[in-house]
């Protein structure tokens, strides 16, 4: 089993930074500050705001946490004490965080104007990972994109004033010329954007999150398809996985989450829908992929991860709190042993014996920000955030219908060989691993997808199978 | 860590039903320290029980201890993939008998969709091992795990069924040696 979760001693350091850092900075920024200065401060408070996100479910995974201890019996006092510790906790972040808002609504980088031109150029939020690090690559380039922008927009203001009095004053030096377009690199791309267009009217009908799954699940065979509220996922995670020879769908019957043919059956599935923050792409024996949204409901992806079909959901931490671990390993592997197979009982056994200190925690590694125990699984999850990258950089409307097909050519993970080395497991020369083929280029994905939906007769499985598969030493960027 | 395995012979009671099969093999696996394993190859049946049966095996006295080997050695991980070597000896004597490899591709359990990443994993160590000059060769004999009424899914009862192959192909070649000289 592995640890996963970092020592709780580390936590407290973190929890008192944020609300010094808010209270000190009341000011609002005054507009004579230059651009660059405007960024740092906004990448400051982002930074700020994302520290305070990653502090808000650290509390919520321990309020958790302690209604989980509460359900065993002989516990009585340490659970409200945590409740009450939490609760106040979580109340301060929260505070903090509705202050650090409203000092970014101030500055400008969260207000109505700033969104609706982010949409026209195809920015957007930043990425915020639970150890509270921020990917702010799109919100920087924004903000420096404004000085920059406005200097763009001065030059071609004066060359289309200088081509109009040009064509006004000197018509003769016009005569056989086609009228410049102020973009020239963009006649590059004509054609392909002719495609594009075309491509983006045939995925007109695409525009919700059950048009997508639902025409997902036509094409694809083998593919299971379950979508889960943020909540009913962490329900899900915690418990254990079924036997490999249940149907996942049975299993999401006996515990009532919803899957996609519940959805159009259910008349009152229309509330449902609003809600759905995470799908689950399950192809049997081969992977399983969670992709969450951003916000529920909507079709924008935000993270995207890949892990093995069974893997487990469990988690196992390091205790610190000597009070009470001990007690609780005690009492939990009690209460697990019922329902734990065979395999893993006897290993729980064996760590229950080695390491008392081990504290059994009802967490789940198993989410769209996670990373599953196997490297093979590590790396794709890796190339699958770059891949999502770049499907929201290219089209944030196209990007889940983009991301979930280009999930599905990993259905032949262990079977089909390189494209230029012609084997199936190759050495990676950094990490010394033996990996399959685990890269599936991403950069034209779009134009094979357009040559997939024109040619009809294609079925989209085989159509996928075009894309190839490389080893990541047999991997070049321009693929 | 070891997996030990038996072979046990009927004792010459008198047996009111011929059918019952005259050996058998049980195995204990390091990963199952609760479970012991019964596999009847002629009649190709695995079956899981609780560690105690081997205490009440004895108690019953029907069938008694004929060979025993203890197959040990090291555990290694390479990326996904875990190997154990080892050396097969009898229980009570240190005669090599042979040595065995267990590889275990970790991110999955059909064994459908392992086969390729198997092989190919067994032909690269094949090839680094020919570049060495060992005597003797690696074999693998894979079983087929249908006829025991076993699934796809991988489980500990395919390893037991995989391990009495091994024991049996063992005892086959021990057995062609020992007539050759």
């Amino acid at each position: 089993m592995d640890v996963k979760h970092p020592l709780s001693i580390q936590q407290p350091m973190q929890l008192q930074e944020p609300p010094a850092a808010a209270s000190q900075n009341p000011n609002p920024p005054s507009s004579t500050d230059a651009p660059p200065k405007q960024v740092a401060l906004a990448m400051e408070r982002l930074g700020q705001a994302s520290r305070l996100i990653a502090d808000v479910r650290l509390g919520a995974d321990r309020l958790l946490e302690a209604l989980f201890i509460a359900a065993v019996p002989h516990q009585r006092n340490k659970p409200l004490q945590l409740f009450v510790k939490e609760d106040a906790s979580m109340r301060q972040h929260l505070q903090d965080l509705r202050s650090v808002g409203r000092q970014l609504e101030e500055s400008g980088v969260l207000n109505e104007t700033l969104r609706s031109r982010s949409n026209s150029w195809g920015l957007h939020l930043p990425v915020v990972c639970p150890d509270g690090a921020v990917v702010a690559y799109a919100w920087k380039r924004q903000l420096a994109g404004q000085a920059g922008a406005s200097a763009v927009d001065r030059t071609r203001l004066a060359l289309k004033a200088f081509t109009d009095q040009k064509r006004r004053f000197f018509p003769h030096l016009d005569e056989g010329q086609d009228v410049q377009s102020t973009e020239p690199a963009s006649k590059k791309h004509c054609t392909s954007k002719d495609l594009w267009l075309n491509y983006q009217e045939e995925l007109s009908d695409c525009k919700t999150l059950s048009d997508i799954l639902t025409r997902l699940e036509k094409e694809m065979l083998n593919l299971k398809v379950l979508t889960y509220e943020r909540l009913d996922w962490f329900k899900r995670a915690s418990s254990l996985p079924a036997s490999a020879s249940e149907n996942p769908l049975d299993t999401s019957k006996d515990h009532g989450f919803h899957s996609l043919s519940k959805l159009r059956t259910v008349s009152q599935s229309a509330a449902a829908t609003d809600k759905i923050a995470i799908i689950e792409l399950f192809f049997p024996s081969v992977f399983r992929a969670i992709i969450s949204l951003h916000p529920a409901g909507s079709i924008d992806p935000d993270a995207v991860a890949f892990f093995s079909p069974d893997e487990f959901f469990l988690t196992l931490s390091l205790g610190d709190d000597s009070g009470w671990s001990g007690c609780l390993v005690w009492k939990t592997s009690k209460y697990y042993k019922s329902e734990f197979d065979s395999n893993l009982d006897a290993q729980l056994h064996f760590v229950d014996n080695m390491f008392p200190f081990i504290r059994q925690q009802g967490g789940s590694y198993i989410h769209a920000r996670g990373f599953s125990v196997h490297h093979v699984f590590r790396k794709i999850s890796e190339h699958a955030a770059m891949a999502l990258q770049h499907f929201l950089g290219v089209s944030s409307r196209t990007a889940l219908y983009s991301i979930v097909h280009w999930i599905c050519c990993y259905q032949t993970l262990f079977t089909k060989v390189c494209s230029k080395c012609g084997k199936l497991l190759a050495m990676d020369r950094k990490s010394l691993l033996l990996l399959p083929p685990v890269y599936r280029p991403y950069r034209h994905f779009s134009t094979l997808q357009i040559a997939s939906t024109q040619n009809n007769s294609l079925a989209k499985d085989q159509g996928l199978e075009n894309l190839g598969a490389f080893h990541i030493g047999c991997f070049t960027e321009e693929l | 860590m070891g997996s030990a395995l038996a072979t046990q012979r009927r004792n010459n009671h008198q047996s009111l039903a011929p059918e019952l099969p005259r050996d058998f093999l049980g195995i204990s696996l390091p990963e199952q320290p609760n479970k012991y394993y019964f596999i009847i190859r002629g009649q190709r049946i695995v079956l899981e029980a609780d560690s105690s049966i081997q205490t009440i095996m004895e108690k019953l006295q029907s069938y008694k201890s004929r060979v025993a080997l203890y197959f040990e050695g090291f555990q290694y991980q390479l990326g996904d993939f875990q190997l154990r070597v080892g050396k097969v000896t009898p229980t009570h004597s240190d005669n090599l008998r042979g040595i065995i490899m267990e590889v275990e591709y970790l991110p999955l359990s059909s064994l459908e969709k392992s086969r390729q990443v198997m092989e190919e994993f067994v032909d690269i160590w094949q090839e680094a091992i020919s570049k060495r000059s060992l005597p003797g060769h690696f074999m693998h004999i894979e079983p087929s795990f249908v006829e025991y009424g076993l699934s796809d899914h991988y489980s500990s009862q395919h390893t037991a069924v995989q391990y009495a192959t091994v024991m049996a192909q063992l005892i086959a070649t021990q057995s062609v040696q020992a007539a050759r000289n």
